[in-house]
């Protein structure tokens, strides 16, 4: 069911990319005067026409293949979501996008220590204390890799403390 | 031409080169060895390696990554029966029968020599023949090269025979992705949904690590399926003594040596299919060549030895079309492609012209790396228990990182790390929607190329599209691709209407 669901979002998604966002400017005017230019809603216009051609085909198979199966029922996939709300797929997800999104005020060193501590502990490391040891060692050794001998500027934070604390360690390692 | 080699030489033995090429052979194989890292991921791995580095020690450096981390997926293979890296599938067939009745260690020698060869033979042929493609190029106009391009996307019906509505819908997703931000033409903003960062359109390095490197560490994180120490006790893998086959039965798989670094070779030429492709197409061919068919799959060396030689083969074969075209033959040379595009090196048939020291170097580079890699490897097997004793909720967290670090060296951009996450969960949607990533990434790679030549065409033959195929070359490989697009659809009724009328014919 979830299948289904996805390529219906989909769909719909590509129905209102066609009529809203194909083109988002202006054409100018001298592509307009050509009668030989390929205007640039044409390429994109045709991979969606395409896409909903062949996806809607994919939703008939989807039907036609799971017609009467017990699970491929609305109020069974309602029944799935708690589950997978707790699973360690979710999880990892969340702390891989909430990495992302802190990597910028917290800077390396802060979300380096968060994905690898919280991520071993969800792939099992039960040690609390050996993966904070670890998980130091490796933000250190990345750091040291890639910071300092590779010299790729890794982000420092915009948290006025953490910056400082990411110029001292800076300062310290190099 | 010696003066070429010279050249590469030259470049590849700088000594800081040189130890940075010993580490990518090392980082190569330990990668290719373990499960679950392919070898494009093992080079989308490699990318922040290179970011300080000058784009000809950066090809050398990734180049030496792909071709040993080919090698290193028949470890885990042979051991295992679980392909390091997808290429290595075929050779679980005859590996691990092998490796059950204790013959691992010859099987891994089967397979490191056999690698080495066909690695160096396609080597030798990417030297070769990217000169003679560049030449031919030169006379490409922008038909031809939305022809050749073209003939890439029409390989995507054949990545997965038995899924291709799926596939071509992944392969039009990649092309759609491909037309966010300004149009090549004209620079008209599209499908940005008001984002500015989109407005560049969307850099294939982050996704490019998001669907492989991301994706599969979620799917482990899932399935919590990994081999222990234990496991590799079990199998017996953690005192593997390498040891090669006589002389008798070396020169009873000449051919098959032989052949499968050819075919290898020519299928890595063909943009878009690769070394996997290569592999499978080699075993199924050399089972039907075979004397004694019914011994494959039972542990032969001869089927190792056909889908070794050919994976690693289409290494070098990938690369023709990259350094001589500017089209990347598969998706590891996409992420070299996107690694040479950052430094802003203008790919294309003049690359090769004004600076032949890209292919000398990548040339010195294979030829290296398809030597040391045996030694390599031979010592990665001895301590591969050891290597996969490293616990999972370690090595996972790691290639997170190392995931992030990649992402974000791109452009120093934060927004290419939330687009790699986001292309990570997006390569989770396409497992469950059982699409194909490979057919993704390859659309989003080519897209812009094809219609980037597409439109100059249209616009240098007054729309008469009809007339921009009337050119020999564009034509001969516009019809090469109608067919391989079309065949995979029509094959099973033409298989039906064949039987049908065998039957008749029989009665």
């Amino acid at each position: 069911m979830f299948e289904l669901i996805l390529n219906i979002l989909l769909v719909l998604f590509l129905v209102y990319s066609l009529f809203t966002h194909v083109i988002e400017a202006p054409i100018p005017d001298k592509v307009q005067r050509n009668p030989f230019a390929l205007k640039p809603g044409v390429w994109p216009s045709v991979l969606i026409v395409l896409l909903l051609i062949t996806l809607t085909i994919n939703i008939i198979k989807i039907i036609k293949n799971n017609k009467g199966k017990p699970n491929f029922t609305l109020s069974y996939f309602v029944k799935e979501i708690p589950a997978f709300f707790k699973s360690k797929l979710f999880l990892g997800i969340l702390i891989i996008v909430v990495a992302a999104f802190i990597l910028e005020p917290l800077g390396f060193t802060v979300t380096s220590l968060f994905v690898l501590f919280f991520y071993g502990m969800l792939l099992g490391e039960k040690n609390v204390l050996k993966n904070i040891i670890v998980s130091v060692i490796l933000s250190l050794f990345l750091y040291l890799f890639f910071g300092v001998l590779l010299q790729v500027n890794l982000p420092r934070g915009t948290v006025p403390f953490l910056r400082e604390f990411a110029l001292m360690l800076e300062s310290l390692l190099s | 031409m010696f003066e070429m080699l010279a050249q590469g030489l030259a470049i590849v033995f700088e000594p800081s080169l040189f130890l940075m090429t010993l580490l990518a052979i090392v980082m190569g194989t330990v990668f290719g060895a373990l499960p679950g890292v392919s070898a494009t991921m093992a080079v989308a791995l490699g990318l922040p390696f290179t970011y300080s580095m000058q784009p000809v020690p950066a090809i050398v450096f990734l180049v030496a990554v792909y071709c040993s981390s080919i090698t290193g997926g028949s470890i885990s293979a042979i051991l295992f029966k679980i392909p390091g890296v997808p290429s290595s599938a075929p050779t679980t067939f005859d590996g691990y029968p092998m490796a059950k009745r204790g013959e691992a260690g010859k099987a891994i020698g089967v397979a490191l020599v056999t690698s080495a060869i066909g690695g160096l033979f396609s080597a030798f042929a990417m030297f070769f023949l990217s000169p003679q493609l560049t030449q031919a190029a030169l006379n490409f106009g922008p038909s031809e090269m939305f022809a050749v391009t073209f003939m890439g996307l029409s390989i995507l019906t054949s990545l997965d025979s038995k899924n291709i509505l799926r596939t071509t819908i992944s392969g039009l997703l990649g092309l759609l992705l491909g037309t966010v931000g300004q149009d090549p033409m004209y620079g008209v903003q599209r499908l940005t949904f008001g984002s500015r960062q989109l407005l560049s359109g969307i850099e294939m390095i982050p996704v490019l690590i998001g669907i492989f490197a991301l994706t599969e560490v979620f799917q482990q994180t899932k399935e919590n399926k990994r081999i222990t120490a234990e496991d590799a006790e079990k199998a017996g893998a953690t005192t593997i003594d390498t040891k090669m086959p006589s002389m008798k039965e070396w020169l009873s798989i000449k051919w098959v040596i032989i052949r499968c670094s050819l075919i290898g070779t020519v299928v890595g030429i063909l943009p878009g299919a690769g070394a996997t492709i290569a592999s499978f197409l080699c075993y199924s061919t050399e089972t039907k060549l075979s004397k004694h068919p019914e011994k494959f799959g039972t542990g032969i060396i001869d089927g190792v030895a056909a889908s070794e030689a050919a994976n690693n083969a289409a290494t070098g074969g990938a690369m023709v079309p990259l350094l001589s075209l500017g089209i990347p033959g598969g998706n590891a040379a996409a992420v070299m492609m996107s690694a040479l595009v950052l430094k802003g090196v203008q790919l294309g048939p003049l690359l090769l012209i004004n600076q032949p020291e890209y292919l000398s170097a990548t040339f010195v580079s294979m030829i290296i790396t398809n030597i040391v890699m045996v030694f390599v490897a031979i010592g990665i097997a001895k301590v591969f228990a050891k290597i996969l004793s490293i616990p999972y909720s370690v090595l996972g967290p790691v290639i997170m990182m190392l995931a992030m670090i990649g992402s974000y060296a791109t452009n120093m951009s934060t927004m290419d790390v939330k687009i790699m996450a986001i292309a990570g969960v997006m390569g989770v949607l396409f497992k469950v929607m059982h699409f194909n990533s490979a057919a993704l990434i390859l659309g989003l790679v080519l897209g812009s190329i094809c219609e980037g030549n597409f439109s100059r065409a249209y616009t240098i033959y007054r729309g008469d599209i009809a007339g921009m195929f009337m050119r020999p070359i564009a034509g001969t490989i516009m019809v090469i691709c109608i067919v391989a697009l079309i065949y995979p659809f029509i094959a099973p009724a033409l298989k039906t209407m064949l039987g049908k009328n065998k039957k008749t014919a029989d009665k």
